[in-house]
């Protein structure tokens, strides 16, 4: 009998050692070999959505603010808040749980819409930039920003929510058709780095370090 | 050859042998050699043959300026031996050559030279006629120098990086280097590119002194450590450049070396300001047999010893230009060289401090004297001197003439980022002047000599770059600036001068084997511009991009120009400024396509998936390439298309509909709740760009699709076409957020009712409806009643990660029928066979609502909404000489389909076929196409014209559409 699955674009060539049932998800939580870093991690199914509102500020469809200018983020609880333009966010949910959908219509769930990756660790700028045009390693915004343009000539939007040096984290979002060829794209251009696939475990403290750094910070 | 050892100069590892094959022997050498090192310490002096008259050819630059020693490595032709590392195992062999380098049976084209005047090829072999193309064969048989198999497959990985940079400074020499350690010293991002595969540019390999205790190549790489300290330098080595363009976008390839991990990469780099200090490279010295293996510049043979421990020869004779030309004399002769005599082409002006050096070491000096003609038949065996005006003359035996005529800078960055390039008569340099805002010059290239200027007007240039980048630098510019008029400024360079020779073999470009007796053929038959000169006689146009006829050829034209303006003009520039492997250009490349949520499944189906557009979609499921199987199963039974590429779009707010207005041609404010409405778009001409389905989510709220094609540029249109009436909606793409199938065939329904929980009976759920269901419980779908293909149909839209699962689902429950995939090929003779057009198939860019049958969907009495091509369409609709879509049947039903894209002809072409193909379900071939007005009438006869026909065309019969299901029961059953 046939199984309600739903299922991540993204299928990366190596053996899961670990996974997690989060609704209809199957979600590895560590691959083998998942190595030092660099790493590549699929969050295709953490929850998103776009939100537009010709005056955006006012929205909450979460109790989280949305930043003031276009480029910027906020990442407040879990919630990353992506200014995309005057009217448009994109919110990613980046906890392992799955938040109640918000019901205001000026929301439009997207989880589906595209491919989430994490990619993370030494040297992720050096893979970026055999990928990218994009200026990642400009000093002058403070993560987390947000950068939309083409990666791998693929139509991207890129938050840069870490980074010393060469070292980070970005986050990228692409078509969701697209999310298997750019996993490719990025594993190979990496393989002179090291980089290899990496599961939620791997994310999550990824993301205390994000969380703390920015408490330390403000 | 023996290689001297221990000079602190030295860029070679005695300590590791490399050994490499060259025309079928073993050459051994050491690690750091260059191809051309290793061989010329091997004792080869002639590496090539010349392009037209296969005249011996040898080292002559190091900086591969020429083609001189281009040879075959590993079977890939024209690699310039001279900025190529050996690497162990490497094949090298000679190329241009029949036989060997020494023995070529090709070398009595040059005793035929006088055949081959300048431009020959567009005056002689043309009369008669007839002989040019017997001609042009040959001709293209000994032209070209290396030959490419086509077998030939190119090892190594080609990648590329697009590092980002507040300056970059293209030439890593003093100059370049102090740039960048002024700007790195301001926290900037700085990127330094070298062509060379180490820093110091000409101070790497001097040992003249910088200040006391201070010798040139140690102040090299003083400045070169203190660089790879900064670490906010990046430092690209072996990284030519080979395009500038606005906006400071560089761009450069970099060779890999062993350690890397790819052969060759593409760096483009975006930088807020350039710095180019790509110093000068050597002006040629005109003179008889100037190409003679043994002749070579200073820097090549002063490099030559002190990078790579190699003597150029046993004796040499100087004929220079420079002062750099008497340093490297007094430095070789103390290396060991027998130095006959240093003749200069000045006959005053040089550092007064040399002389005196020359005179110590008992080398005589002749100032005012030139070389006038090199001996010899394959290789330099004597040279000829002569004073400027020709009277006195004097030979001297040697294997080694070191000639050079002064310097030239290396403006191609410049010249290519816009900058001019005049003549300047003090230095005899084209200078750059207008260069680009954001754009500096420094060291050398500005005519500079003095080790201690070239270094501040390096650091001056990282000034102004810092500036560029909005620091506040002002005062520290201006101490520098003025501390750099206190240092001497640009120096006097030699003048441009021919030995008083005929010219017959005097080469002013060695690539294209252009003498100056053929400049001076062109200018006879009345070119006076240089440009054109270069055109007919093609110097300059070699492999070494203009580098070693960059300057003379001007000159030289200038100089013996009969017109007034005697004012030089370099010829233009343009990228690459160094040839370049394609596959480097092509770099990586990694191919991205869309595949749909369902993909991996459709290929463990047997999917022969093709690419269309950016998704990968399966054309069909069987061998049969008709897809015959697959079309009948869904006019019989059931069948599943994957319609996942779809467009899928979202739009609301209080002025969707207006905006949906704008853009569709119908009345949108007809579109409501649980119905699908069809509509089209047209562009401004009229002219049917889009088509789809709507509906009504919620007040002010619609979902709506379009065609795959147009699914990227939907959002923008509608942006676009409603940017001034500040209208408040908003849309969102949700082409990828959701998977389609398309559940298609009499046994659809069926299939249906098994999953979802609601009903689906034609009166709860009828033709042209729109449900929302959940199948299973769990997965919620969007369905629609559609007709496309002609049948019972349901297009159920699905969030995408849940796609695979429904498919299942479906496949399971349709499992008693049979149910089975179709793919493109079945879904297009399908809707074929229902008259259903593809918009790109059934219609082209001039093709208007009206011209394929559906000016219907126009509604013309919208009153608010300027709907986009109403005015057109209003134009256009009766405009009879436009071309017709039409059905038509083959007239002889056992004939086959005529091929896609066939033309119409009567005459001449009056249309063409868009899609035909086998119906099985009408037993005959039928198909679409786009003729002229007056064809368009029914039982008009259509003659096809195919590519092999042979004269007989196939005759077809307009006949009325849609062929199958005319009246539409199927789809509504």
């Amino acid at each position: 009998m046939a199984t309600i699955e739903r299922r991540s674009p993204v299928a990366f060539p190596v053996r899961a050692v670990r996974s997690t049932k989060i609704g209809h998800w199957t979600v590895v939580q560590q691959y083998t070999n998942e190595g030092e870093g660099p790493w590549l991690i699929d969050l295709s199914h953490h929850p998103r959505w776009d939100l537009q509102d010709a005056d955006i500020r006012r929205c909450k469809p979460f109790p989280v603010n949305v930043p003031v200018d276009p480029g910027t983020c906020t990442l407040d609880r879990g919630l990353l808040v992506n200014r995309m333009n005057r009217t448009q966010c994109s919110i990613w949910h980046l906890l392992g749980d799955t938040p109640q959908p918000p019901a205001d219509p000026v929301c439009t769930e997207t989880t589906d819409a595209t491919a989430l990756m994490a990619l993370a660790g030494g040297k992720v700028f050096a893979i970026t930039e055999k990928l990218t045009n994009l200026d990642l390693t400009d000093p002058g915004p403070k993560p987390p920003f947000l950068l939309q343009g083409p990666f791998c000539h693929v139509a991207c939007q890129l938050v840069i929510a870490q980074r010393r040096d060469l070292d980070g984290t970005l986050l990228l979002a692409c078509s969701r058709g697209y999310g298997q060829d750019m996993a490719h794209a990025i594993l190979q251009a990496g393989e002179e780095f090291d980089l290899r696939p990496a599961g939620e475990d791997q994310w999550r403290n990824l993301l205390k370090q994000i969380q703390n750094e920015r408490s330390e910070r403000f | 050859m023996k290689r001297l050892a221990g000079l602190p100069t030295l860029r070679v590892n005695s300590a590791r042998a490399v050994s490499i094959e060259y025309d079928g022997k073993r050459f051994h050498g050491v690690e750091g050699d260059t191809v051309a090192t290793l061989l010329y310490a091997n004792g080869t002096r002639i590496f090539s043959r010349s392009l037209k008259y296969h005249r011996p050819r040898g080292l002559y630059s190091l900086d591969g300026q020429s083609s001189n020693t281009y040879v075959d490595v590993d079977d890939i032709p024209n690699v310039c031996a001279e900025n190529t590392f050996v690497g162990n195992g490497m094949r090298v062999e000679p190329q241009n050559v029949l036989g060997t380098p020494e023995h070529d049976w090709m070398a009595f084209m040059d005793k035929l030279s006088w055949a081959m005047p300048a431009g020959f090829y567009y005056t002689i072999f043309h009369k008669p006629a007839r002989l040019w193309p017997i001609a042009v064969r040959h001709i293209r048989k000994t032209a070209g120098l290396g030959s490419l198999s086509p077998d030939v497959e190119l090892r190594g990985r080609f990648d590329q990086i697009y590092p980002a940079a507040d300056v970059c400074i293209i030439g890593a020499g003093p100059a370049g280097m102090s740039a960048a350690l002024a700007a790195a010293a301001q926290k900037l991002r700085v990127i330094l590119l070298e062509s060379r595969p180490w820093l110091g540019g000409y101070f790497d390999y001097r040992t003249r002194n910088h200040k006391p205790g201070m010798p040139l190549y140690l102040r090299g790489r003083q400045l070169a450590d203190q660089l790879e300290q900064a670490p906010n330098i990046r430092i690209f080595k072996h990284t030519a450049v080979i395009g500038c363009y606005s906006n400071n976008l560089i761009t450069a390839f970099q060779r890999g070396s062993e350690a890397d991990c790819f052969a060759e990469r593409y760096v483009q780099i975006r930088a807020e300001s350039v710095v180019v200090a790509t110093g000068c490279i050597e002006r040629p010295l005109l003179f008889e047999n100037n190409d003679r293996p043994g002749i070579m510049q200073i820097g090549c043979a002063h490099r030559l010893a002190r990078t790579w421990g190699v003597l150029a020869g046993e004796q040499a004779v100087f004929s220079i230009g420079h002062d750099l030309g008497i340093e490297a004399a007094i430095d070789l002769h103390d290396l060991g060289l027998s130095i006959a005599c240093v003749a200069d082409v000045r006959e005053d002006g040089c550092d007064p401090a040399l002389p005196p050096q020359l005179e110590a070491r008992n080398i005589p000096f002749y100032p005012g004297w030139v070389a006038a003609k090199a001996h010899g038949r394959k290789v330099l065996k004597k040279v000829t001197l002569t004073n400027l005006s020709g009277v006195c003359k004097q030979q001297f035996d040697c294997d080694t003439l070191v000639a050079s005529a002064g310097l030239t800078p290396v403006t191609g960055p410049l010249a290519l980022a816009g900058a001019r390039l005049e003549y300047d008569a003090h230095t005899g340099y084209f200078l750059p002047t207008g260069i680009p805002q954001k754009m500096h010059a420094a060291g050398r290239m500005l005519g500079l000599e003095d080790p201690t200027a070239i270094e501040l007007s390096g650091r001056l240039a990282g000034l102004r770059a810092v500036a560029d980048c909005g620091m506040a630098v002002g005062a520290t510019i201006s101490g520098v600036e003025e501390e750099l008029a206190k240092l001497p400024g640009p120096a006097r360079g030699s003048k441009f001068v021919v030995a008083p020779v005929e010219g017959k073999k005097t080469f002013v470009c060695f690539d294209e084997d252009v003498t100056i007796q053929n400049i001076d053929q062109a200018m006879r038959l009345g070119f006076d511009v240089t440009e054109l000169i270069k055109r007919f006689t093609s110097a300059g146009t070699g492999p070494g991009q203009g580098g070693i006829a960059g300057h003379n050829l001007p000159l030289y034209v200038a100089l013996t120009h009969r017109s007034p303006d005697l004012h030089p003009r370099p010829t233009t520039v343009r990228p690459p400024l160094v040839p370049t492997l394609l596959a480097t250009y092509a770099g990586t490349n990694h191919p991205m396509s869309k595949r749909t949520p369902v993909h991996a499944s459709q290929v463990a189906a047997g999917g022969v998936m093709e690419r269309l557009q950016p998704w990968q979609r399966a054309r069909r499921f069987c061998a049969d390439t008709t897809a015959r199987a697959e079309i009948e199963n869904v006019r019989t039974n059931v069948g599943m298309l994957d319609a996942s590429t779809l467009g899928k779009f979202r739009i609301f707010g209080p002025d969707a509909l207006k905006a949906l207005q704008r853009v569709y041609v119908s009345d949108m404010a007809r579109v409501s709740t649980g119905r699908m409405y069809y509509s089209a778009m047209c562009n401004e001409d009229g002219c049917v760009i889009d088509d789809g389905v709507a509906t009504q989510i919620a007040e002010n709220d619609y979902y709506f699709t379009t065609s795959t094609g147009r699914a990227g540029e939907t959002s923008e249109w509608i942006r676009y076409h409603t940017r001034y009436d500040r209208w408040d909606f908003h849309i969102i793409n949700l082409t990828d957020a959701y998977g389609v199938i398309n559940l298609a065939g009499p046994n659809a329904r069926k299939v249906l009712e098994k999953v979802v929980d609601g009903a689906v009976s034609n009166e709860a759920f009828p033709f042209l409806g729109f449900r929302e269901f959940m199948v299973h419980g769990a997965i919620p779908v969007r369905a629609m009643r559609l007709g496309f293909v002609g049948e019972l149909s349901f297009e159920l839209h699905v969030p995408s990660s849940y796609m695979q699962s429904l498919w299942d689902i479906l496949e399971e429950a349709g499992e008693e029928f049979a149910i089975w995939n179709f793919g493109l090929e079945a879904q297009n003779t399908l809707r074929l066979e229902k008259g259903h057009v593809i918009l790109g198939s059934e219609s082209e860019q001039r093709t208007t609502l009206h011209d394929i049958g559906l000016g219907f969907f126009w509604h013309r009495d919208k009153l608010e909404a300027q709907t986009v091509g109403a005015v057109a369409l209003k134009q256009t609709e009766n405009d009879t000489s436009r071309l017709k879509l039409v059905g038509f049947k083959m007239e002889e039903p056992a004939a086959r389909a005529p091929r896609d894209g066939s033309p119409i002809v009567a005459e001449r072409i009056r249309g063409y076929v868009c899609t035909a193909r086998y119906s099985y379900a009408l037993k005959e071939p039928v198909g679409m196409a786009l003729v002229e007005g007056y064809l368009a009438k029914n039982a008009t006869r259509l003659t096809i014209f195919e590519d092999d026909c042979k004269g007989e065309l196939m005759k077809a019969k307009v006949v009325p559409m849609p062929f199958y299901d005319p009246t539409g029961k199927r789809m509504r059953m």
